[in-house]
């Protein structure tokens, strides 16, 4: 199997749907990209300046925001500044085209430029916000991003070692989590609206109460036991995660009894093994320090991935810690064809395929990241219906960007 | 049932977290959701038959069933119906299957093996229910060659490329304080049943979705991976860091009371944010030429966090927190676990809200992170179920069964509630 083959021609889930993104946060940008993903013509709709994803490190070497070019990616890109009064009645225009509006604005941006779901005024349409905390309540106008979400949903709270401070999750966590969530809540609105024309509806994503939804175990379970869960002692918590062994880290989470014995005879722990107590887990949690120096010695005379596929054979299951290199090397992966390129730039890097693979509708990654306004033009005249005159006079007034028609530009 | 999924059904073998929260989410936007659990392998997030109650739980006069009253479970399982069949026995097995041919959506998260084994892979079920969609949530996917390799969140986090990135700089990977690669695939997998479900309302064609934790939590760091993919270099661990702003870190706070951590996340994203922070603090910052500029601040960004730390370290988290918002500036209090379930903001917007459990008793508890405003899903959901507890319901309304015909499931063992006899 070669990697990059996993385009495939067939029936879209959102064949029919157009989507306009007014958003300039992450979150907003992974919801319009999965919809983009499942098949939805998404117009992202940039300030003059270029989306404020494109300004993020790191960056390739000719200066790309990898990031963008991760979240903008299979989009169409509009530039359009919202402040402007002549640009935004473009976008305002764009917006009633749509099914979905997605939005990451407060609502006192919204109510300023004359775009909260009232103003824009159709029935059928579908506007997702997804916001750091929110469209109502104490904290809606607070600016906020993946730390303060991490912190104020607790995850921080956990995240980390007790002799540091607290830790976020590594990368977008809250803003991929919000932007899901918010793709899950868009499509449920949409086909609810199929159902019931002009039924259209505001979906209300916060990135902290995702976060917060992802926490749900460590509250309740707080709360049972009448203290909060903490971050992991890194002497007496060992085992909670990665620990090194001889060519890098690797994660045993023994969880079940079997699991335990079959570990534990592979390490050559035969004593641990066959003591009874110990595959009882709630007594094995509780008598940590009597197997876990044992454990973490015999770990570091293994190599991950002959260890990896030592209990596998046993069906026991055990983690290594992969960099991205590895991954990319992982023949499983490619077997599944996860690793794919845009179908219009078939030279250019493997992105990550989709979460899920979905066997009558599945997601296609049909178009390289745009280019800041790249599509201007084009949108103006396909989706709005204007005449060259028109986009001239828009172009002369500086009410639209720079966008140039697509026929003229070299693909990068 | 209300909210947008109301009139749809799952019968689901959902388990543990990720498949669980996954069909929860879907039970509390609307669906009529049954869980169906066989007793003699209860769900491992119900906790050993035997476990001790938590400390909270024993003067409950309710609180009586281990299994009934584990946290994990409780949490993760709102907003849904439960039944007990044994699915090795004949007479379990015809029911299941009767079952689901009242189902729009069924969801497993078992290994890809269990359901071919049980003569229910989703060939199989399209026999019984030609339009029905299937979620499978598997460690690594139904094919490839680790395809039945075990796994759960702590170890697809570090095979996903996670763990490599979530640390401090210059220390080992870590795994998160919980099984996040779960959260990741209970969102994933929602989505992917929503999205199904519009496909199959428009073309009667229902499908298979094959979800690989590995594949989902590896989407989820998809720009580390671009980075190595158009670079060559492998993101290091950042800590809090971010590649662009500085400052953004968690910084310590007053301890409350004289005593215990207390910490505030703070991050300025532009110069008016920098600007409003040297204002509050009044520590010169904006005069300090290793600070002059976005690039200079990252330059230092060492000496930044130590001044910061400095400044934090005398005032109450609470109270900064409140300052630097109202002043723009991103920051949040670090919440514990406990702080989270009494949160005004998070109580103002009903996501945590009070939930009457049968024999647990009243807990806030974090329902569903999402607002609709004309399918207005309800709240508080209805708790997380009993083991067994709809049984009787359930079979009942789907099945016509008479109360005589599920009683005697009960004694055969088929069915009921607790340890098997």
């Amino acid at each position: 199997m070669t990697s990059s083959a996993t385009n495939h021609a067939g029936p879209r889930a959102l064949g029919d749907v157009r989507v306009v993104d007014i958003s300039y946060s992450a979150a907003g940008a992974w919801t319009s990209r999965l919809l983009a993903d499942a098949g939805a013509d998404v117009i992202l709709v940039e300030p003059s300046e270029g989306h404020p994803l494109r300004r993020l490190a790191p960056f390739t070497e000719d200066g790309t925001s990898i990031p963008a070019m991760n979240l903008l990616a299979n989009k169409r890109a509009v530039s359009l500044d919202l402040d402007a009064p002549h640009s935004r009645r473009s976008a305002l225009d764009l917006a009633k085209s749509a099914d979905i509006v997605i939005s990451s604005h407060t609502p006192s941006r919204l109510k300023a430029w004359g775009m909260t779901y009232a103003a824009l005024a159709r029935p059928s349409l579908v506007m997702c916000h997804v916001t750091p905390h929110g469209m109502t309540g104490a904290l809606a106008e607070a600016p906020g991003n993946d730390l303060t979400a991490a912190a104020r949903s607790g995850w921080a709270s956990i995240n980390g070692t007790t002799d540091r401070e607290p830790l976020k999750p590594a990368g977008w966590a809250a803003s991929y989590c919000a932007g899901v969530v918010a793709y899950a809540g868009a499509v449920a609105a949409l086909r609810w609206r199929d159902a019931h024309p002009d039924e259209g509806q505001e979906v209300d994503i916060a990135e902290v109460e995702v976060m917060a939804g992802a926490f749900a175990p460590a509250v309740l379970g707080s709360q049972y036991r009448g203290v909060p869960n903490g971050r992991r002692d890194p002497v007496a918590d060992g085992l909670g995660g990665p620990v090194e062994v001889a060519d890098g880290y690797f994660a045993l989470t023994l969880s079940r009894a079997h699991f335990w014995r079959d570990a534990m005879n592979v390490l050559g722990l035969t004593d641990l093994a066959e003591d009874e107590r110990y595959g009882v887990s709630w007594y094995r949690q509780q008598h940590k320090e009597e197997y876990t120096a044992r454990v973490l010695e015999a770990m570091r005379g293994w190599k991950k991935m002959d260890l990896f596929e030592e209990l596998a054979v046993r069906r026991v299951v055990a983690g290594p810690a992969l960099t991205m290199e590895e991954l990319h090397g992982i023949e499983h992966l490619r077997e599944r064809g996860f690793w794919r390129r845009s179908a219009d730039q078939p030279d250019g890097p493997d992105y990550p395929g989709p979460a899920y693979q979905m066997s009558a509708t599945p997601q296609t990654l049909d178009r390289r990241t745009p280019r800041s306004g790249e599509h201007t033009l084009d949108v103006m005249r396909t989706v709005l219906g204007m005449s060259d005159g028109q986009m001239l006079t828009l172009m002369e007034q500086g009410a639209v960007g720079h966008g140039y028609p697509e026929s003229t530009e070299e693909q990068s | 049932m209300s909210g947008p999924l109301a009139g749809t059904r799952g019968i689901v073998l959902t388990q543990a977290w990720a498949g669980s929260y996954c069909s929860s989410l879907l039970g509390m936007l609307g669906a009529d959701v049954v869980q169906v659990e066989v007793r003699k392998r209860p769900d491992s997030w119900r906790g050993d038959y035997a476990a001790p109650l938590a400390p909270m739980l024993r003067d409950i006069e309710t609180a009586r069933n281990p299994w009934n009253c584990s946290a994990l479970y409780n949490s993760v399982n709102l907003g849904k119906r439960c039944i007990t069949l044994d699915l090795g026995d004949e007479r379990g097995m015809r029911a299941f299957r009767r079952l689901l041919e009242h189902a729009d959506f069924c969801a497993e998260n078992f290994s890809p093996r269990v359901m071919g084994n049980f003569g229910l892979a989703y060939e199989q079920m399209r026999a019984i229910k030609p339009d029905i969609i299937l979620a499978s949530l598997s460690a690594y996917g139904h094919d490839g060659s680790w395809a039945n390799v075990p796994g759960i969140g702590g170890t697809i986090e570090p095979s996903s490329g996670m763990s490599a990135l979530l640390g401090y700089e210059g220390g080992p990977p870590l795994n998160s304080g919980q099984m996040y690669p779960d959260v990741v695939a209970g969102y994933n997998a929602c989505a992917a049943i929503i999205t199904a479900l519009r496909h199959r309302d428009r073309t009667g064609e229902g499908q298979f979705i094959d979800l690989s934790m590995q594949e989902a939590s590896l989407a989820w760091v998809g720009d580390a991976f671009l980075e190595y993919a158009t670079t060559g270099r492998q993101r290091p661990r950042m800590g809090n860091r971010h590649h662009t702003f500085a400052p953004h870190g968690v910084y310590p706070a007053a301890p409350a009371d004289g005593e215990g951590e207390r910490w505030i996340a703070l991050a300025c994203e532009s110069e008016e944010q920098w600007r409003a922070l040297c204002d509050l603090a009044a520590l010169g910052w904006a005069e300090d030429a290793r600070f002059a500029t976005p690039a200079d601040r990252k330059a230092n960004e060492d000496a930044l966090d130590e001044a910061i730390r400095g400044w934090t370290a005398g005032h109450d988290r609470d109270v900064l927190a409140s300052r630097l918002t109202e002043a723009g500036v991103v920051a949040a209090p670090v919440l514990d676990a406990l702080e989270v379930a009494a949160d005004p903001v998070l109580r103002e917007r009903r996501v945590v809200v009070e939930v009457e459990h049968p024999e647990a008793g009243r807990w806030p508890q974090v329902a569903l992170p999402m607002h609709f405003s004309r399918t207005v899903p309800e709240v508080p959901p209805r708790p997380a179920p009993l083991q067994g507890e709809h049984t009787h319901e359930v079979l009942a309304e789907l099945l016509d069964m008479s109360a005589d015909e599920v009683d005697e499931l009960v004694r055969a063992g088929v069915s009921g509630g607790g340890p098997p006899d």
